[in-house]
């Protein structure tokens, strides 16, 4: 089933701060949404969810930080339930989830700070999992993490991710990073899409100033293997 | 000349730092990489003079740290300055008397600050501009020593990558040794002259950055490494 | 957990044992002689110097401090009050019938002050800076800047005086307690309103409350499951102290409204140096803030036990 927004617009006092965007996804799609901090790439985020949902797909959310996402007062497990209660009574297999994104030996009776910020965010991820929605949208999923711990959680999930329709929408400001996780890029500044399409013809001849000047600075230095 | 010789230091009953030794000549930069909680924030607080070893020295040129009136660049900018006050006036604040003669255009310019945005509050300028006050802030009484606590972790990649070179810039123009604490790799090699990996409070390895991306000699090193690669934050070569 | 019990525990144990010496040494050296003020609560009378000796030896004054100390500590740990001074009768009778009119005075107050303050806060927090809003938060703070003796003549004034709606002094019928409890309710209420207010204000303004939303979790269960309980945290901190106002308010109020009580127990108490009357009542005091506290402390504990704990 495709996904497709057309239209997507979003006024807040009277400023636009997202110009009417369209956009579509295929199952298994792999799309990267960066642009400088400002830029209106959560804003689309958001917008897109709402859309979608309206549509009647399943899509989830991953925030930023696990801080965002679990309430330190209550336990993982009353997390997990509340997320299983929310999606209506999907047939969950937690076990294979929970191995699959390696926290496994989680003690879910614990509290969100009496596991890792790395678990935090991996149990996140999972419970945006359930039910195998048509769509995962990561907001910045790794900037709040160790970057070994998120360049884990990434693997992870990626691997999971393989062979089934769930698309993925990776949102960053980082096209290094979008760089080696999405096949397909939108970049955007001042609250538009500047320029889309496949990801190695962006980095190899981006077109727009926003998708020159990430290009320009994707990365910190070339580093011999 | 930096100089920790095998610092540790306790918080309650865990060590935070052990037997940590470094140094950093005048005008270098040294990074210091590892994962939260490894004791970066730790070190930096022990350097100021904020927190005392159990044991071993801390020293600048032999003398305390604190005489040396090092300079700190905080993690979030905007939370760095009294959100009352002009931005001038915080950057004003560590002088006794004005700055030397056109020192406040030069380093305006060389931080790429028009004098305008000094005259707003914190809260009306961008993320990115409010980190290049906060640079300013630090270098305006030329110190020899600048603290840099994550610097760049709460700008864009693009910002980043400006902002890493304008720090690098002034500091060829100025000579100030520069401690930058980072949990980004690619930042370190790019900008360091020496890398520090710590782990759970000890130093892992110390490498100068090509030495280290070619092959980092501890296992948190080569994690590091990889895990930088895989966010694309180092690329690796064809 | 079990080794945090025992530290709050130990930590209650050295409290009250500290009031205790601590009481006992302030009224060992209280200024002037006991043992004439007591003679003269006694025989209300001037008397000669043999007869106040003799009644030092009596109630015990002429001992050193340390052993009248550990005189009335041994029994105190049995629960034993020991014997007035005054009139020699048993201290446990007088002081429960005293309790007998207090304890469902400050009970009533707090149901009040709860069952003010919970709904207020709610629909004040229902549109923050709202009208609703804004009036609750003045009418608490006006309450708590208003000492609870001018709020209880007001109410005399009104509902006793020009009404006559309800009898102003005395504890003879359970009506004697309405106004009493209103003063006491009102103070209370108007301080918890503007905490539980806040409480629920900080606890909206969670970091993770928008995600928990988009999760598809419905509002009444966000509203339940995790604004409540966020809310309680700051809320529980100042109950402690509320018990606090409370008990000073109580001794006012039973003063203003003429109710016997462990205020006016406790006033005719110290004028007549009625030593283990005054003990009686400061221990009993004492023991009732150290046991709410240890409650509070543990249902912390309980909500977030990252409070207190080492290992967070």
């Amino acid at each position: 089933m495709t996904l497709t927004v057309s239209g997507l617009r979003v006024v807040r006092a009277g400023r636009t701060i997202l110009h009417s965007t369209s956009l579509s996804m295929s199952p298994g799609d792999r799309m990267g949404l960066v642009g400088s901090s400002g830029s209106g790439k959560s804003t689309v985020g958001h917008a897109l969810i709402d859309d979608l949902r309206g549509q009647g797909h399943s899509v989830s959310h991953v925030p930023q930080s696990p801080d965002e996402a679990l309430d330190p007062l209550r336990s993982m497990a009353f997390h997990w339930r509340e997320a299983e209660r929310a999606l209506g009574g999907v047939d969950v297999d937690r076990a294979a989830l929970f191995s699959a994104l390696g926290i496994d030996g989680g003690d879910m009776g614990k509290r969100p700070w009496g596991w890792s910020r790395g678990m935090q965010q991996r149990f996140v991820i999972a419970m945006a999992l359930i039910g195998t929605p048509d769509l995962i949208v990561l907001d910045e999923p790794t900037s709040a993490l160790d970057p070994v711990v998120a360049a884990a959680s990434m693997d992870l999930l990626e691997r999971h991710l393989q062979g089934r329709d769930t698309a993925m929408m990776l949102i960053t400001h980082d096209l290094g990073l979008a760089a080696r996780r999405v096949s397909q890029l939108m970049v955007m500044a001042e609250g538009r899409v500047v320029e889309r399409g496949a990801t190695e013809d962006i980095l190899a001849r981006p077109q727009s100033v926003a998708a020159r000047a990430l290009t320009a600075h994707k990365s910190w230095a070339m580093v011999p293997c | 000349m930096l100089e920790l010789t095998k610092v540790s230091v306790k918080r309650g009953k865990t060590p935070t730092l052990r037997d940590v030794s470094l140094r950093l000549p005048a005008g270098q930069t040294l990074a210091v990489v590892g994962e939260s909680g490894a004791g970066k924030s730790t070190l930096i607080a022990t350097i100021l003079g904020l927190l005392k070893p159990t044991s071993g020295t801390v020293a600048w040129c032999g003398a305390a740290v604190r005489a040396c009136r090092p300079a700190l660049v905080m993690q979030e900018p905007r939370a760095a300055f009294n959100p009352a006050l002009s931005l001038r006036r915080s950057v004003m604040e560590p002088l006794r008397r004005g700055p030397a003669e056109g020192r406040l255009e030069r380093l305006c310019a060389g931080l790429d600050l028009s004098a305008e945005i000094l005259d707003r509050r914190p809260g009306e300028v961008s993320i990115g501009q409010a980190q290049r006050v906060g640079i300013l802030r630090a270098l305006i009484a030329a110190p020899p020593l600048v603290l840099f606590d994550e610097p760049l972790s709460a700008l864009d990649a693009v910002t980043q990558k400006q902002t890493a070179r304008l720090i690098s810039d002034l500091q060829r123009e100025e000579g100030f040794a520069a401690l930058i604490v980072t949990h980004d790799l690619g930042y370190a090699v790019a900008h360091g002259d020496e890398i520090a990996v710590l782990k759970a409070g000890r130093i892992e390895e110390i490498a100068s950055p090509r030495a280290f991306a070619l092959a980092p000699q501890s296992d948190y090193g080569r994690q590091l490494r990889d895990a930088a690669i895989a966010l694309g934050s180092l690329e690796a070569a064809a | 957990m079990i080794a945090a019990l025992a530290g709050l525990l130990l930590r209650a144990v050295v409290v009250l044992f500290g009031t205790a010496l601590l009481t006992f040494a302030l009224l060992w050296n209280s200024p002037g002689d006991p043992a004439q003020a007591i003679a003269m609560a006694r025989f209300d009378a001037l008397l000669t110097d043999d007869v106040i000796d003799q009644v030092r030896v009596e109630a015990g004054l002429d001992r050193t401090f340390w052993v009248a100390f550990l005189d009335w500590l041994g029994p105190l740990l049995r629960l034993d009050f020991g014997h007035s001074s005054v009139t020699g009768r048993p201290v446990w009778p007088d002081l429960s019938n005293a309790m007998g009119y207090t304890f469902p005075l400050a009970l009533a107050a707090l149901v009040i002050g709860i069952g003010v303050s919970l709904p207020l806060a709610y629909l004040a927090t229902r549109r923050p800076g709202g009208w609703l809003d804004r009036a609750s938060v003045a009418v608490a703070t006006l309450g708590t800047a208003i000492p609870a003796y001018w709020l209880g003549l007001l109410l005399i004034l009104i509902f006793a005086v020009h009404l006559a709606w309800l009898p102003a002094m005395g504890a003879r019928t359970p009506a004697h307690g309405i106004l009493p409890a209103v003063t006491l309710g009102l103070g209370v209420a108007a301080s918890l309103t503007r905490i539980i207010r806040s409480g629920i204000l900080e606890a909206r303004a969670r970091p993770f409350l928008p995600a928990l939303r988009r999760r598809g979790v419905g509002s009444a269960a966000i509203g339940r499951d995790h604004v409540a309980p966020h809310a309680a945290v700051p809320v529980l901190t100042v109950l402690g102290l509320e018990l606090a106002f409370l008990l000073e308010g109580l001794v006012l109020v039973e003063a203003i409204f003429g109710r016997p009580g462990l205020g006016s127990f406790l006033v005719t108490a110290i004028m007549a140096r009625d030593f283990p009357h005054v003990q009686a009542v400061v221990v009993l005091t004492a023991l009732i803030f150290v046991t709410v506290n240890l409650v509070i402390d543990v249902a912390y504990r309980i909500l977030d036990p990252r409070i207190g704990g080492r290992d967070a």
